[in-house]
């Protein structure tokens, strides 16, 4: 009795001690997650998949995971140190250095796995576009019937503005059977006027339309309100260009043309100031011969 | 638990008794590998899945069901093999460690019906661990997706690929430890376990080699060690993908040649041990 009430004793003590004992230790003990959080990976794809036996699902799922928490914790960090939150258009400001070694061990572990492609498709192009085209053509020649790995590759050629080469992309996709329609005609459109602001809104829809992805239909959103906002930039510069030709000098306040402003459609606030898809007021630049975005103004630059 | 009575199975050779024998120490070993709590690795197995399926959830983006897949499978191969090679070394060196397979032996068992019996009361054990623990990732599945998931039963074919290899593992773990100790069988069956899976860079060893007695001892190797990349559908059980018929009958095929072939050497090897 004795014997067994000094090992519950121990027990009892021991434990807790031990996670006080713990607590010290990170106290006073160097993270070695953060100092080594981008350290690039010591082992190659091809030489992990042998590694893993028939664990190599199982490995592709572990690098997957960890992709998505590295840049969770990159963003995490980011909007601790930052105002404003993080969307998938500033993702620049991360350093996401070790992101395309992840994905691309993910995917030589599991060519068949395509979320990692479609995660990198969205976020490598604002890092290093050519990691991204490499990722997909690897996606494309491991899985040749998945017709978004060639709407991802194609979406990322129109971005950089090789509209030719976009085109091609497209049209390889679009004969894959059972691929909707509307990627032939993209492919049309991206031969014919790969720049407009009209193709660019097709691809956007299609975009969100095929995708199941939270946060690619508000990246999608954040997109059309940009492309909303260039022509209503457009529409204001050109009545700003009729002032300066009819008065010779730029405007002083939105006040002397919102009334021009509000005829031509453009939603005004009470001090006269043309709003942006955020309703945020636009400013003028430029002694008021431009416009431009307001510092405040959370709509994409790009 | 009632033990078998093993002396009314001993009757003279016919095929009939042969297999009665076989069956009777097959029971014996199945009840045993139950007594010796090898099937409590399925409540860690349950605990895993239940993790999974809870937490998965919140940190694969929506790849929950693919992990749960890749999860289940690669803890039944690994679990089975656990099982198989630890048991598998102990199963004759126990009984001639507790000295019962000389009162075995004295009744009219051959030693070959002796590894046999014992070969199939593992391969039981295997099979229930197995089916028990693929009805598990099945439920699993169904509860992740709130309904039915066709995945559910297209797991099946890569399970039972997983327990041929599981098989013929436990042949490989037999034929060790009826020449060596359990430690040493042990650590041999795990290096032919890992090294049936590089079968693919034995063959290509075997043709980039230079001189010829190389190539011969590649494709020697490539040939003699049992080739456990044809059993590997876990990735493609977790994608959906349908497993051919063909290879399942040649996967079935194979273990059953290769496991026959094994229990042959096994057999010849302890039918010479001095058990004195």
């Amino acid at each position: 009795m004795k014997r067994d009430l000094f090992l519950i004793l121990v027990i009892v003590v021991g434990l807790p001690a031990a996670a006080v004992l713990t607590h010290w230790n990170e106290g006073h003990s160097r993270d070695l997650r953060v100092q080594y959080a981008d350290e690039q990976l010591y082992m190659n794809g091809p030489a992990m998949k042998r590694l893993t036996l028939a664990f190599n699902g199982l490995a592709a799922d572990w690098y997957w995971i960890r992709s998505l928490q590295y840049v969770g914790r990159k963003m995490v960090a980011y909007e601790d140190t930052h105002t404003g939150s993080l969307d998938l258009n500033s993702l620049s400001y991360l350093d996401l250095r070790v992101l395309p070694s992840l994905l691309r061990m993910a995917t030589t572990l599991d060519p068949q796995f395509l979320e990692p492609y479609y995660y990198g498709a969205l976020i490598l192009p604002t890092l290093n576009p050519d990691e991204a085209i490499t990722l997909l053509n690897q996606g494309i020649a491991a899985n040749p019937g998945e017709w978004r790995l060639y709407q991802h590759l194609g979406y990322i050629y129109w971005q950089r503005g090789d509209y030719n080469k976009a085109s091609d992309v497209y049209a390889a996709g679009a004969r894959i059977p059972g691929v909707p329609p509307w990627m032939m005609a993209i492919s049309a459109r991206m031969k014919a006027e790969g720049g407009a602001s009209q193709a660019a809104r097709e691809m956007y829809t299609h975009l969100a339309e095929s995708s199941g992805d939270p946060t690619v239909k508000q990246m999608v959103n954040a997109q059309l309100m940009r492309l909303d906002s260039l022509e209503e930039r457009d529409q204001i510069r050109r009545v700003l260009a009729d002032y300066t030709n009819r008065s010779g000098h730029c405007v002083t306040s939105w006040k002397e043309i919102s009334g021009t402003l509000r005829t031509a459609g453009l939603p005004i606030d009470a001090s006269g100031s043309p709003l942006d898809p955020t309703n945020v007021p636009y400013r003028l630049v430029k002694g008021g011969c431009d416009v431009d975005l307001d510092e405040r103004s959370e709509l994409p630059r790009r | 638990m009632d033990q078998p009575n093993l002396a009314e199975s001993v009757k003279p050779a016919t095929s009939a008794g042969t297999s009665r024998r076989v069956f009777a120490i097959a029971r014996n070993a199945f009840r045993e590998a139950v007594r010796d709590r090898v099937l409590y690795n399925l409540v860690v197995f349950v605990l895993l899945l239940i993790a999974g399926a809870i937490f998965l959830g919140e940190i694969s983006a929506g790849q929950e069901a693919k992990i749960i897949v890749d999860l289940g499978l690669s803890a039944i191969l690994l679990f089975g093999v656990f099982i198989a090679i630890f048991v598998g070394v102990g199963l004759v060196y126990k009984e001639i460690e507790r000295r019962t397979l000389y009162a075995m032996l004295s009744k009219p068992i051959g030693r070959g019906e002796f590894l046999l019996g014992k070969y199939l009361g593992l391969c039981l054990t295997l099979l229930v661990n197995v089916a028990i623990m693929g009805v598990g990732l099945s439920l699993a599945l169904v509860y992740v997706r709130r309904g039915w998931d066709p995945l559910a039963v297209r797991i099946w074919p890569a399970i039972f690929l997983i327990y041929i290899e599981l098989v013929i593992l436990t042949a490989v773990a037999m034929l060790f430890s009826a020449f060596s100790s359990p430690a040493l069988s042990a650590l041999l069956a795990f290096f032919v376990f890992v090294i049936g899976h590089f079968s693919a860079d034995l063959k290509t060893l075997a043709t980039s080699m230079d001189s010829a007695p190389s190539r011969w001892v590649f494709a020697g190797l490539y040939y003699l060690l049992p080739n456990f990349a044809n059993y590997n559908a876990i990735t493609a059980a977790a994608h959906g993908q349908p497993v051919d018929g063909g290879a399942i009958a040649a996967g079935a095929g194979y273990g059953l040649v290769y496991v026959a072939a094994l229990l042959a050497a096994t057999t010849l090897v302890f039918s010479r041990r001095n058990l004195k």
